[in-house]
Formats: structure tokens, C-alpha cells, sequence
């Protein structure tokens, strides 16, 4: 445990702080000191950053998997991957962005593997039960996710996060270009095309 | 199928967007599982460079026996050369050629 550790030893919440008298001092530390704790060797500095931020890795991680298991998968990766390379945080962005660029590499290499084990193995008997369904009944029958998650099945990884981060977590483009690394035109032409497919992937299940 | 799928698409995500999944379950206990695995990870990184530099090992064992073979021929051919020229030569030559000598 280094200094910063035992400096902040009792305030596992930032309010405790605030209603205790003389303890005002003791503000909670910021993301970059629990970083640079971290590095530092300090475990439980990592463990907070962890605490702090694990809600949103599960949700976003959530939005992409299906079962308990895949998306306590992606967590793990996820801070695992950030644990790694946590030296390369300059610290010139937020923690949180930082980390939000590792979600959606760490969601985007989980659908790929996850479209490769799908093609290998069948999942027509999973399709079977949402191909009757259209939006409508879905929507009324409060079962638009399932039947969002049976369209974005059929589209390629790329556009399934696209669509995912723009449609579900509402993300803006500039935003998905900086979170993937790919140019905003190209991530526009993506979501373009992404929904167009969506549009045709409905429209079949519907008829049939 | 087209203003109106527009719409409908818009609809169904509104709709997904809204279903939002209760992670509580999964995050509980998350630290315990993420801290084992990194010192796990963090464990087995010598057992990964040990098991990455098998190879290299494996060069420089094939490497030093080659050298030691060719160091024992060299050694041989210095000792006949050296006996047969002490004046024994005849007696030198018979126990190479009968597999005395190597």
C-alpha cells in the first residue's frame, strides 16, 4: 500500500467524508490518483477505479450479450484489457472515455467471435420462435429487445455495434468514430446501411 | 414499407432502448472474479515465458551438443595425427582401420 492508500484507509463512500467534521480535507480521489496508484502497486486503488465505473461496462456490455455469463465475460476483459495497459493513460481524457473505448473494442471482438462460432454452428431452431414476429406485435407484446436482437443477429459485427451504440445507447456519430477508431463518414455510411438492412430484415420476417 | 418502416424501426428501438437490462445480478461478487483473474494472470505470465523460450532453449541444446561433437572429432584427429607422427604410424592406422581407434 502506498501513501496515497493510507492517506484515504476508511472512505469507501465520498459522503461519509462530507458528514464526518475534520474529515472535509479528505476529498475522495480522482480517477488519474487511483490510476497512479494503481501503478504504483496499490491494488485497491484499482479495485475503487473498478467499483466506480463497473456499472456502466456492465450495461453497455449488456446491450451486445445475451446471458449473465457473456457479459460478466466482456466486464472482465474489459478491465482486465484496462489493467494492462493502464500505463498508457496520459490522462489527457476522462478515465471514463478511456475505458468506454475499451468496452467497444472488447463488445466489437466479442461479436466477431460470436458471428464465427454462429456460423459454424446453426441457430435456425433460436430464429424460429421471433420469425412469426413483427414490430408491431412485438412492440405490443413488450418484446421489441428480443426482436431487436433477432434482426441485429443477421447484420455483420461492424454494423451491429454501429447500430447498436447509435440506436440503443444513443450515441452521436462523432461519438462512435472517436469510441471505434473509424472515420465519421465511415461510421455514417455504416449506420446508413445498417438500417437499411435492418429495414429488409424485418420486412422478410414479417412476410413470411 | 418505407416512411412508415422508418417509424416502426425508430418505435421498436425507443422500445428496446427502454427495456434496459438488470445487471445487479452479475456485478455482484465482480471484483472477487476480476481480482482472481489478474492474479492468475498475473501468476502464469513466468509460466508463459518460460513455455515462449522452449524453443530457444531447445536451439541452444542442439547447438551445444553439435559443438561438443564436433569438439570430440577434432580432438580424435589431432590424437592419431599426433601419435603417427611420433613414428608409430603403422600400429596408428591398423587400430583405425579395425574400429580400435575412432
Amino acid at each position: 500500500m502506498n501513501a496515497l492508500a493510507l492517506s484515504w484507509p476508511a472512505l469507501p463512500f465520498a459522503d461519509d467524508a462530507l458528514k464526518t467534521p475534520g474529515m472535509a480535507d479528505y476529498a475522495a480521489p480522482s480517477d488519474a490518483d487511483l490510476v497512479a496508484a494503481t501503478l504504483g502497486g496499490d491494488e485497491e486503488a484499482f479495485a475503487e477505479l473498478v467499483r466506480r465505473h463497473k456499472r456502466r461496462v456492465f450495461g453497455t456490455a449488456a446491450r451486445f450479450a445475451r446471458d449473465d455469463h457473456q457479459v460478466d465475460d466482456i466486464a472482465q476483459e474489459v478491465f482486465v484489457r484496462a489493467f494492462r495497459h493502464l500505463g498508457k493513460f496520459r490522462g489527457e481524457a476522462p478515465f471514463e472515455h478511456w475505458l468506454a473505448r475499451i468496452t467497444v473494442s472488447a463488445c466489437y471482438d466479442f461479436l466477431r467471435k460470436e458471428r464465427r462460432i454462429r456460423e459454424q454452428v446453426s441457430l435456425d431452431a433460436h430464429d424460429f420462435d421471433a420469425r412469426d414476429t413483427n414490430i408491431d406485435a412485438a412492440l405490443a407484446a413488450g418484446r421489441a429487445r428480443e426482436l431487436v436482437e433477432f434482426a441485429m443477429r443477421k447484420l455483420s459485427a461492424e454494423e451491429r455495434l454501429i447500430v447498436t451504440l447509435a440506436e440503443l445507447e444513443e450515441r452521436s456519430m462523432r461519438e462512435i468514430a472517436a469510441l471505434t477508431g473509424w472515420s465519421e463518414a465511415n461510421v455514417k455510411v455504416r449506420a446508413f446501411r445498417a438500417r437499411q438492412n435492418l429495414k429488409k430484415i424485418l420486412e422478410v420476417s414479417h412476410e413470411r | 414499407m418505407n416512411d412508415n418502416a422508418e417509424e416502426k424501426l425508430d418505435a421498436l428501438f425507443a422500445a428496446a432502448r427502454a427495456d434496459q437490462c438488470d445487471t445487479s445480478r452479475v456485478e455482484f461478487g465482480f471484483e472477487t472474479r476480476l481480482a482472481a483473474r489478474l492474479r492468475e494472470e498475473g501468476g502464469g505470465s513466468v509460466a508463459a515465458w518460460a513455455w515462449k523460450l522452449c524453443p530457444f532453449f531447445a536451439a541452444l541444446a542442439l547447438a551445444a551438443a553439435w559443438w561438443g561433437q564436433v569438439n570430440l572429432r577434432a580432438e580424435a584427429t589431432t590424437e592419431i595425427i599426433s601419435e603417427a607422427t611420433q613414428g608409430n604410424a603403422e600400429q596408428v592406422l591398423l587400430a583405425y582401420m579395425t574400429g580400435e581407434r575412432r
